[in-house]
C-alpha cells in the first residue's frame, strides 16, 4: 500500500498532471522501481507543496527531466519537470540565461544558438536530457578542456530543498565568491540536495568559425597516437576525440575502423592554419579518408555523431566503465588496457577523449564490472590517473590500503546529505557508497 | 597562554623552531591585509600532513581552536587569529612535488607561493591563470582559501577553475582526498568546490593538484585613455557585444593613474580620467584581427587609444596596475580596500555609485576595477589613527556593499568573506542559503573547531 494522497496531488497540480495508471506511467520512468505515482509541477509552488506533502507521510520522490529513474522509490511519486521548461530570461548584455529545468538541454542549445550565443556543454542522453539534469549530473565532457566542465557555467539557481522550502542563490556576476560555495557544490549532487526549479547559466559568445577534421585508422593505437603528436606541437583542439570501429559505425555510417573527430572552435585565421596542420597530423600518422569539415550542416552532422555514441554509453552507467589518466599516458593505457580486452577495435565500444585522458569502456555482456574496474583502476593509477567518480575513490582506497579513508569520505557525504534531507526521501536510488 | 605541556608538545611535534609563542612573534602573525587584528595563543608551522594531523589532534584534546594562515596577504580578515585559537602557518610547507606538463597538471604544498609556482611552469613554458595582484606574496593555499581573482578572470575564471584535487586533513583528523588529477575524480559531491573558498572553516589543505596551462602563443596589451570612467565603461559593454573575449579589462581611474605614475613612471597621462588595460591572448594570426576590432571600438569614445609595442612596454603598463595598491599609500597612510561586483551591465551604475558614496560621506576614493568581471575595487583613502574618520569609512564601506547589492550583485567578487564582510552576508544571501552554508560546516566541522567566527556563526 502506498501512502501517497493522490487527491492532494490533484489539488496541487491539477487532475491532467497527476498520472496513477501503470501503462500511462510507462513513458515517464526508466528501472525496476514501481511508484504509485508520475507527477508534473508547473511551477516552483508546485514543486515546493508536492515536497511538502511528501513529507507529512516520510513518502520517497524521484526527479527527472523527462524520464524518472525509479530506484528507490517503489510506492513513492516520481516527479516529471518537462513542463517547466520555459526560457525566462536570455540576458545578452551579461551572457547569460534564466531557465527553468525541465527544458530539453537540445532544445536549450537551439534556444541559445538562436539568440547567437554558446552554451557548450553537451548533452548527456540527447534526446530526454534536461538542463536540470545536466546540472544534477554535472560532468565534465569532450569539451572541458576549453571549456571547462559543466559547473562552471552556472551562476546561481533556485531549488526546492527536501524539506520543500525554497532557496535562491547566486547572480549575474561571473565572479562570485561570497559566502560557501553552494552553487556549484549543488552541481553534480544528482538531486539529493533539492530539486533544482530555475537556472541561472553563464552563456558565451559564438565562436568566429568552426571546422572539423575526421579521419579513420587501423588500429586505435595508431590513431590515439596523432593526439599525442598534436599535443606535443601545443595544438589543442576544442575536442579530439577518438570511436573504436565497433561504435564508429553509430557515429558514421559505413565508416571502416576507427573515427577520429576534431573538433575546432575558435577564429577564422587560425581555424584554417590548425585544421591544416590537423590534417596533416592525421595522415602521416597513418590516417585514411582524412578530411577537413567546413560546411555547416556536415560539421554538425559529425558532431551529432560523436553525441550519438556518447548518448548510448551514457544510457547505460551500469554496463560502462570509466576511467582517466594524463593525457599523455593514453598510449600506454591502450596498451595495457588491450590486455584486458583483447582488440581494442572489436571490443563493444572504446571511446577515448583526447585531451581529457579520458576512456569509456562499453562492456561486453556478463561482464564482472567492478572486479574490471578494479583491474582498469590500478592500471590507470599506475598512469596519474584512476578510475572515474565515487567508484573510483573507492578503488583508489583499496589499492592505498586506507580503508579509514573511504570510511571518512563515505561517512562525510552521507552526513552531508543527511543535513539537507534529514528524512532520506528525496531520490533515494542515489547512492554515495560506490 | 599555551601551558607548557602543550608547547612542549607542539614543540615534540614540528620541532623547537616552528613554534613561536613570544609576545614580539605572536603579534606578527596578528595581521593581514585588512586594518583589523587578533593575538594567538601561538604559532605552529608544520611540514608535513603528519605534522598537521598531530596538531590537530592535539588541539581537539585541549579544547583549543586553529586558525590557518598563509601569507596572511587577504583583505578579508580571514587569517586573524580568533580567541583561544592556535595559529597554524603553512608557510613551510613549500615543495613543489610535481609539475607534469604534459598532462596540464602541478602538485604543490599550499605554502608555495604563487609566483614561485608560476617561474618554474614559465621554465617549461606553462602558468597557472590565477595571479591576483598580491601574487609575488600569496599562497597557492591562501589561494584557494579565499577562491582569489586577479586580472585574467573574464577569459580564465578565478581559483576554484584551477583546482583538480586536494589532499585535506579534517577537524577529527582524519585525512581525506578530493578530485585528483582531473576533472573526473571527485567522490559523488564536488568536494574540492566547497573547500576552495572555505577560507580554512571545513579543513586545512595539505597538498593541491591545480591544472596548469601552456602559455598562450600570443597577447597584445592594448591601452585606451579616457575622459571620464564612465566612458571606457561604455568600451567594455561593446567589446563583449562584438564577441571577444579579453583575457583583461582592466580600469583605474584619475586618483590612481596619478598615485601609480609617482610610483613607476610609466608614462601614463596624469590628466586623463580614466585608462583602460586591455589584453587578448590566443594564436598569433588571431591577433590583428582582435587589435583592430577593439581598436575601432576604444577609438568611439577614447581620447587615445595605443597598442604596446615591445615586452618592456608590457611590462611598464602592469606594474602600473599591479602596484595601484600599495601606491595610494603616498596620498593617505591607510586604505580599506573592496571588492564588490555587479553584473556587467550595471558597472557603469556601479561607478556612479561609488562616486555618490564618496560625496555623500566625503572620502577620498580611488577605483581599480576588473571592469570586464564587473568586479571593482574602490580604495578609501584615511589614516586610521583618526578614529571619527575610521568610523565615516566603515560606514562609507557598508554603503559600498548595499549599493552593490542593489545594483544585483555581490559583496565578494574575490576576496573572501573573513570577518570583514561577515556581517553584510545574511543581506545577500536568504535564510535558507545561510542555512544551507551552516549545515555544510556542520557536516564538516560539528565542534566548530576549524577557523571559528569566519564567513558564519554556527
Amino acid at each position: 500500500m502506498s501512502d501517497v494522497n493522490i487527491s492532494k496531488l490533484k489539488g496541487i497540480v491539477g487532475d491532467a498532471y497527476v498520472i496513477d495508471s501503470p501503462s500511462e506511467m510507462a513513458k515517464y520512468l526508466k528501472g525496476q522501481g514501481k511508484p504509485a505515482v508520475v507527477v508534473l509541477p508547473a511551477s516552483t509552488s508546485e514543486v515546493s507543496s508536492i515536497v511538502k506533502l511528501a513529507n507529512e507521510k516520510n513518502v520517497k520522490l524521484g526527479v527527472g527531466g523527462a524520464v524518472v529513474d525509479t530506484q528507490g522509490i517503489t510506492g513513492g511519486i516520481a516527479m516529471v519537470m518537462s513542463r517547466m521548461n520555459r526560457i525566462l530570461e536570455m540576458d545578452h548584455l551579461n551572457l547569460v540565461a534564466v531557465v527553468e529545468p525541465g527544458l530539453l538541454h537540445k532544445d536549450f542549445i537551439l534556444k541559445v544558438a538562436e539568440a547567437g550565443l554558446n552554451f557548450p556543454p553537451e548533452p548527456y542522453v540527447i534526446e530526454t536530457s534536461s538542463v536540470g539534469g545536466c546540472f544534477a549530473i554535472g560532468d565534465s565532457d569532450s569539451k572541458s578542456f576549453e571549456y571547462g566542465p559543466t559547473r562552471t557555467f552556472l551562476l546561481g539557481f533556485e531549488m526546492v530543498l527536501p524539506t520543500g522550502e525554497i532557496l535562491e542563490i547566486g547572480n549575474k556576476c561571473i565572479k562570485n565568491v561570497s559566502g560557501l560555495d553552494f552553487i556549484h557544490f549543488a552541481v553534480g549532487s544528482q538531486g539529493t540536495f533539492g530539486i533544482f526549479t530555475k537556472l541561472l547559466v553563464k552563456l558565451l559568445p559564438v565562436p568566429e568559425a568552426k571546422k572539423a577534421v575526421i579521419g579513420t585508422f587501423a588500429s586505435m593505437h595508431k590513431a590515439n597516437a596523432t593526439f599525442n603528436t598534436l599535443i606535443k606541437r601545443n595544438v589543442h583542439p576544442t575536442r579530439m576525440n577518438l570511436i573504436n570501429a565497433s561504435l564508429a559505425k553509430i557515429a558514421k555510417p559505413g565508416t571502416e575502423g576507427q573515427l577520429v573527430i576534431i573538433d575546432l572552435q575558435g577564429f577564422k585565421e587560425s581555424g584554417k592554419n590548425i585544421a591544416n596542420e590537423v590534417a596533416s597530423v592525421l595522415t602521416l600518422g597513418g590516417g585514411s579518408d582524412v578530411k577537413i569539415i567546413e560546411e555547416g550542416a556536415e560539421y554538425d552532422q559529425v558532431i551529432n555523431g560523436w553525441l550519438k555514441v556518447r548518448a548510448e554509453l551514457n544510457a547505460k552507467p551500469s554496463e560502462i566503465v570509466e576511467f582517466v589518466v594524463g593525457p599523455m599516458k593514453m598510449p600506454q593505457a591502450l596498451s595495457q588496457l588491450e590486455a584486458q580486452t583483447g582488440d581494442l577495435g572489436a571490443y563493444p565500444g572504446i571511446i577515448v577523449e583526447g585531451l581529457l585522458g579520458y576512456v569509456c569502456l562499453a562492456l561486453p555482456e556478463g561482464t564482472d564490472k567492478l572486479a574490471l574496474a578494479r583491474k582498469v583502476n590500478k592500471l590507470a593509477m599506475s598512469l596519474g590517473g584512476n578510475v572515474k567518480g565515487l567508484l573510483g575513490h573507492k578503488l583508489k582506497a583499496e589499492v592505498y590500503n586506507d580503508a579509514e579513508m573511504w570510511k571518512q569520505t563515505t561517512s562525510l557525504l552521507s552526513e552531508l546529505r543527511q543535513q539537507f534531507d534529514p528524512k532520506g526521501i528525496l531520490n533515494p536510488g542515489v547512492s554515495l557508497e560506490a | 597562554m599555551l601551558s607548557q605541556a602543550v608547547v612542549k608538545r607542539l614543540k615534540e611535534i614540528v620541532g623547537e623552531k616552528n613554534v613561536v609563542t613570544d609576545k614580539v612573534g605572536l603579534l606578527t602573525y596578528g595581521y593581514d591585509g585588512t586594518l583589523l587584528s587578533g593575538e594567538a595563543l601561538g604559532v605552529v608551522s608544520p611540514t608535513t600532513t603528519e605534522q598537521v594531523v598531530e596538531i590537530v589532534k592535539l588541539m581537539n584534546e585541549q579544547d583549543i581552536k586553529l586558525v590557518p594562515r598563509g601569507a596572511g596577504t587577504n583583505e578579508s580578515g580571514g587569517t586573524i587569529p580568533s580567541e583561544k585559537s592556535v595559529v597554524i602557518s603553512f608557510t613551510k610547507m613549500t615543495k613543489i612535488h610535481e609539475i607534469d606538463t604534459e598532462n596540464f597538471v602541478a602538485v604543490v604544498e599550499p605554502g608555495v607561493i604563487n609566483f614561485d609556482l608560476q617561474v618554474e611552469l614559465a621554465k617549461k613554458n606553462f602558468y597557472f591563470p590565477p595571479d591576483p595582484s598580491s601574487f609575488k606574496a600569496s599562497t597557492i593555499g591562501g589561494n584557494l582559501g579565499e577562491c582569489s581573482g586577479g586580472p585574467k578572470c573574464f577569459k580564465y575564471g578565478v581559483t576554484r577553475d584551477y583546482m583538480l584535487g586536494l589532499e585535506v586533513v579534517l577537524p577529527n583528523g582524519k585525512v581525506i582526498q578530493t578530485g585528483g588529477r582531473n576533472f573526473q575524480s571527485e567522490p559523488g559531491y564536488d568536494l574540492t568546490r566547497i573547500i576552495v573558498g572555505s577560507e580554512g572553516i571545513l579543513g586545512l589543505v595539505t597538498k593541491v593538484f591545480v591544472r596548469i596551462l601552456p602559455i598562450p602563443r600570443a597577447k597584445k596589451t592594448m591601452l585606451a585613455l579616457y575622459d571620464k570612467v564612465e566612458d571606457a565603461s561604455q568600451t567594455v559593454a561593446d567589446i563583449v557585444a562584438a564577441g571577444i573575449i579579453p583575457t583583461t579589462l582592466e580600469l583605474m581611474d584619475n586618483l590612481l593613474i596619478n598615485t601609480t605614475e609617482d610610483f613607476t613612471h610609466a608614462g601614463l597621462p596624469r590628466d586623463a580620467g580614466a585608462v583602460l588595460i586591455i589584453e587578448v591572448d590566443g594564436y598569433p594570426e588571431d591577433m590583428d584581427g582582435q587589435v583592430k576590432t577593439i581598436g575601432e571600438i576604444a577609438s568611439k569614445i577614447a581620447k587615445e587609444f595605443k597598442v604596446a609595442q615591445t615586452a618592456v612596454e608590457v611590462d611598464q603598463i602592469w606594474t602600473s596596475r599591479r602596484s595601484a595598491f600599495g601606491s595610494v599609500a603616498r596620498v593617505r597612510p591607510s586604505y580599506g580596500v573592496n571588492d564588490i561586483t555587479v553584473p556587467r551591465s550595471n558597472f557603469p551604475k556601479a561607478i556612479g555609485g561609488v562616486l555618490k558614496v564618496a560625496k555623500d560621506f566625503g572620502v577620498t576614493i580611488g577605483v581599480v576595477a576588473h571592469a570586464g568581471d564587473g568586479n571593482l575595487h574602490p580604495l578609501i583613502l584615511f589614516d586610521q589613527r583618526n578614529k571619527e574618520e575610521t568610523e565615516t569609512v566603515h560606514a562609507a564601506e557598508q554603503a559600498l556593499c548595499m549599493m552593490a547589492l542593489d545594483l544585483e550583485g555581490t559583496i565578494s567578487g574575490e576576496h573572501g568573506i573573513g570577518l570583514v564582510k561577515k556581517k553584510y552576508l545574511d543581506k545577500e544571501f536568504t535564510p535558507a542559503a545561510m542555512e544551507a552554508f551552516r549545515k555544510i560546516k556542520r557536516s564538516f566541522d560539528p565542534s566548530n573547531r576549524f577557523n571559528p567566527g569566519k564567513i558564519i556563526d554556527l
